[in-house]
Formats: structure tokens, C-alpha cells, sequence
């Protein structure tokens, strides 16, 4: 394998545009992304896109190629790449596998959702279609309800306390306030987190992401050629796709996913470095339970003690080890398709000291974990300088 | 699998639980309801929906009826099973 570098990103804000299609959110990401690595659509080898759902948002089907000629990328194998949550997080790790095997030099990552077309019960039952529509989906489960079952399980095994959950929200809130780009840019309290109208027990209204509109782009390359077109490449040092059961019912233990621990221990072992290195990282904050236990299985703390790290203050923008610096999908707004891809501009952003207000000192390596449905895909990237 | 707990008297543990107030439409005139993980027995696990009692992780339930293959689950006597 040859390194391999980002050397180029651009992504739309997020939110909810009545106005604009996910065609024109994709190309407004991608013109971004070419514009700002002083890319040519002729020089794309290949185009990789995440998106989830699309065709029942939507209607639309044939995504990749439909976006990449909008952009003028033509000609080129363009595909979809479909994970749930992390579907373009799984774009990011094929196309990683493409350039580091050299048999593309340049290729896009894109991922796009357009999810504000539908009404919330809609939104609620396409979501639903990352589960297991044969058992758990048919007997009421929505996403925020799996997800509350997990942090019951962990309330119940570790203490975790409803606090602890509305802690990850008041800190990604505030964090997302620093963001021009993100969907909900909000301080809330601790009491208006807590006396949220209730979603799935013990999930109330702030401990859910966004249902947003939103496209990120990047542009991968070999590292010994990123600097014909940056002076700033960030180098992808790691990174690891993992996958478990689709059905919460399936997994032995609810309280930790898996997948994610399997593609962290991957791409801690390719980075050659270990969690304490991590300075900072873009976690999948789908609901709040989900960012402590993203913290237990990325080893960045013992399972079990996520939610008092969350109060310690440790993961704050000040803190120790800075978690969601962007918002988070919680407050920068969580277009499925568009997530993982958006975690690795973020990255790309602080690592190239660029991320204005969000800006954080120490940014030299990164961690991104994105998650798809309740754990059965999970994509950790870490990227640092060259 | 699931099918063989059919006509069987079914009981087992909630291993865990949430009450639903917001879902999908076919759902909808049901909220707020409960959805539970049954670790069942044999120790395999199941979701299933709750008839109308409330009950919390480690509380034995038993299941009264199956419609369209989702066991609908009560409380049951812990003093009986």
C-alpha cells in the first residue's frame, strides 16, 4: 500500500432547504471540494459517493452517476456506497483502498442527503430501514427507540445518568454555535436538554441528531503527489471499515458496538498510534447515548465511564480531549449520507488550522468513527499531518 | 427460529426497554407504547411489544399474543415462573 493523502474538501452548510434538490447540494459540495484543491473534473479518475436513502427520499435512483456528470466528472466508474449512517464513510474507506493499491492517483468521495422533503413520520420510517425491517422494525422500533434501549442497558449496567446524556448535547450545542456551517447553531441548557419533549424513553428531543440537508466532498491522491496541488495535504494514517448484526436483538451486549472497536483497533494499528495519541476526533453523536459509547469503545476511556467523562469537562473544546469540536451531528446537523464524509472535512479543517472559531490547538491528529444503524457498520479514519 | 415459540407457553427477562412517543405512521396510533428485548429462556433474545403493562430491565414478562410474527409480551408473576 501507498500513503495516501486528502488533499482537497468542500461541503455545503447543513439545515433544511426547501429549495434546493440533492442533486444541486451534491454539486455545490463537489465544485466546492475541485475548486479548493485546484482540481480539474478531468483529472477524477473515479467517483465514490455515500448516500442512504436517497431513492425513498427522494425518488431518485443512480445517484453517483447522476451527480459526478453534473460536475463534469465524465466518463469515470462512479458508484454508490450504501451503510446506513456511514455510507459515505464507507465510500472514504473503499476509495482509500483504491488509491492506496495505485489504481486510481485521484479520486472524489462525495456524500449528499435531501431528508427535509418528508414529513418527520416519513423521515422516522425510511431512517427506520437500517434495522431489521423483518423483526425489530415490524414491532414499533424506531432509531431514537434503539438507541434509547441501549442507554437504558447502560444506565442500568454503569449508572449512567440522563445528566451524563444531556451533557453530550449542551456541549455539542455549544460547540455548534461556533459553526457558520451547521444546522443549529444554539447553546442550550442543561435544564431545556433535560425537560425536552420525550422522543423514546429516555431520549427526549435534544438527545436526537437532525434530520438535515447536506453534501460533503473530498479528493484523495497519493501522498507524493499532493503537493503539486496543496501546500497543506493531510495524511489519512489509518483507517478501517467493521461490521456486526443489523439487529440490536442479534448483539450480546448492547452497551458497546463491536464494529467499532474492531475498525479502531485496524486503524490504531495502521496509524501506528494508540488513543491517548488521538488529540482530538468527530464522533457519530447520532443520539447522545451514542457519543459515550463511542468514547468506551475508541479506548479513550474504561467502558462504562463515558458519562462521567462527559461531566468531567474532558471532552469540551478545553478540555483534554476535544469531542465534536464541529457540533456534532447533534448540533451541525446529520444529513445520513453526507455525515462521514463531512467528520473528514472537519478534520481536514482543524488539521489545515483553517477551522476559524472552532479552531483547536492541539490538531495535529484526528480520529473520525462513523456509525451505521444501531453499530452494523462502523468506518474509523484517523488523519494527521504529512 | 422464532416460529418454533409459537403455541408454547413463551416466558423470559426484559433485558431492556423504551417507551415510544414519537413514530412512524403505521405506528402512530399506538404511541406512547412500550418496545422491549426479551432474553428469553433458552437464552436467545427477541423484541417484542409490551400489551399495556409497564415494566423495567430484569422484571419477568410472558408473552399473550403474536400478530404478524411480533410477540406481544405482559408482565408476569415473578413468584410463578
Amino acid at each position: 500500500m501507498r500513503p495516501v493523502a486528502v488533499i482537497a474538501a468542500g461541503k455545503t452548510r447543513f439545515g433544511a432547504f426547501p429549495d434546493r434538490d440533492l442533486r444541486s447540494l451534491a454539486v455545490e459540495a463537489g465544485e466546492k471540494c475541485l475548486k479548493n484543491g485546484h482540481v480539474s473534473p478531468s483529472q477524477v479518475e473515479a467517483f465514490y459517493l455515500g448516500n442512504f436513502a436517497g431513492p425513498s427520499f427522494t425518488g431518485q435512483n443512480h445517484l453517483a452517476p447522476y451527480i459526478s456528470t453534473a460536475l463534469g466528472i465524465l466518463d469515470v466508474p462512479a458508484t454508490r456506497f450504501e451503510a446506513a449512517c456511514a455510507s459515505s464513510g464507507s465510500a472514504f474507506f473503499h476509495a482509500f483502498s483504491a488509491v492506496a493499491s495505485g489504481l486510481h492517483d485521484f479520486v472524489m468521495v462525495a456524500g449528499v442527503e435531501k431528508m427535509t422533503s418528508r414529513p418527520t413520520a416519513r423521515v422516522t420510517e425510511i431512517l427506520a430501514g437500517a434495522g431489521d425491517c423483518a423483526g425489530e422494525i415490524k414491532a414499533g422500533s424506531t432509531f431514537p427507540s434503539l438507541f434509547a434501549m441501549i442507554a437504558r442497558r447502560h444506565m442500568y449496567q454503569f449508572g449512567t445518568t440522563r445528566e451524563q446524556l444531556a451533557a453530550v448535547a449542551v456541549k455539542n450545542h455549544a460547540n455548534g454555535a461556533l459553526n457558520p456551517d451547521a444546522h443549529m447553531r444554539k447553546v442550550i441548557t442543561m435544564e431545556q436538554a433535560l425537560n425536552a419533549r420525550p422522543v423514546a424513553e429516555p431520549l427526549g428531543v435534544y438527545d436526537c441528531s437532525l434530520i438535515s440537508d447536506g453534501a460533503a466532498a473530498v479528493i484523495l491522491a497519493p501522498a507524493d503527489r499532493a503537493r503539486d496541488f496543496t501546500s497543506k495535504p493531510v495524511r489519512i494514517l489509518g483507517v478501517a471499515q467493521a461490521s456486526d448484526f443489523v439487529a440490536l436483538d442479534q448483539k450480546p451486549d448492547i452497551t458497546m458496538f463491536p464494529a467499532v472497536r474492531r475498525a479502531a483497533q485496524k486503524a490504531y494499528e495502521m496509524a501506528g498510534v494508540g488513543p491517548r495519541d488521538i488529540q482530538f476526533a468527530e464522533v457519530h453523536d447520532c443520539f447522545t447515548i451514542a457519543e459515550i459509547v463511542a468514547l468506551e469503545d475508541l479506548g479513550f476511556i474504561e467502558k462504562g465511564c463515558g458519562g462521567p467523562y462527559e461531566t468531567s469537562g474532558a471532552t469540551a473544546r478545553t478540555g483534554e480531549k476535544p469531542i465534536n469540536a464541529s457540533g456534532g451531528l447533534k448540533a451541525k446537523g446529520h444529513p445520513v449520507g453526507a455525515t462521514g464524509v463531512a467528520q473528514i472535512c472537519d478534520l481536514f479543517a482543524q488539521i489545515r488550522c483553517e477551522a476559524g472559531e472552532m479552531q483547536l490547538k492541539r490538531n495535529a491528529l484526528g480520529l473520525a468513527q462513523n456509525l451505521g444503524g444501531s453499530g452494523a457498520t462502523c468506518v474509523v479514519s484517523i488523519l494527521g499531518n504529512v | 427460529m422464532r416460529r418454533e415459540h409459537f403455541g408454547e407457553r413463551v416466558t423470559g427477562t426484559v433485558y431492556t426497554e423504551t417507551v415510544v412517543h414519537l413514530a412512524p405512521e403505521a405506528f402512530a396510533k399506538d404511541v406512547p407504547y412500550q418496545v422491549v428485548i426479551v432474553t428469553l429462556e433458552d437464552g436467545t433474545r427477541i423484541t417484542g411489544r409490551m400489551v399495556d403493562d409497564r415494566v423495567s430491565i430484569g422484571d419477568p414478562v410472558e408473552r399473550v399474543d403474536v400478530h404478524d410474527e411480533v410477540p406481544f409480551f405482559q408482565k408476569a408473576p415473578s413468584q410463578l415462573t
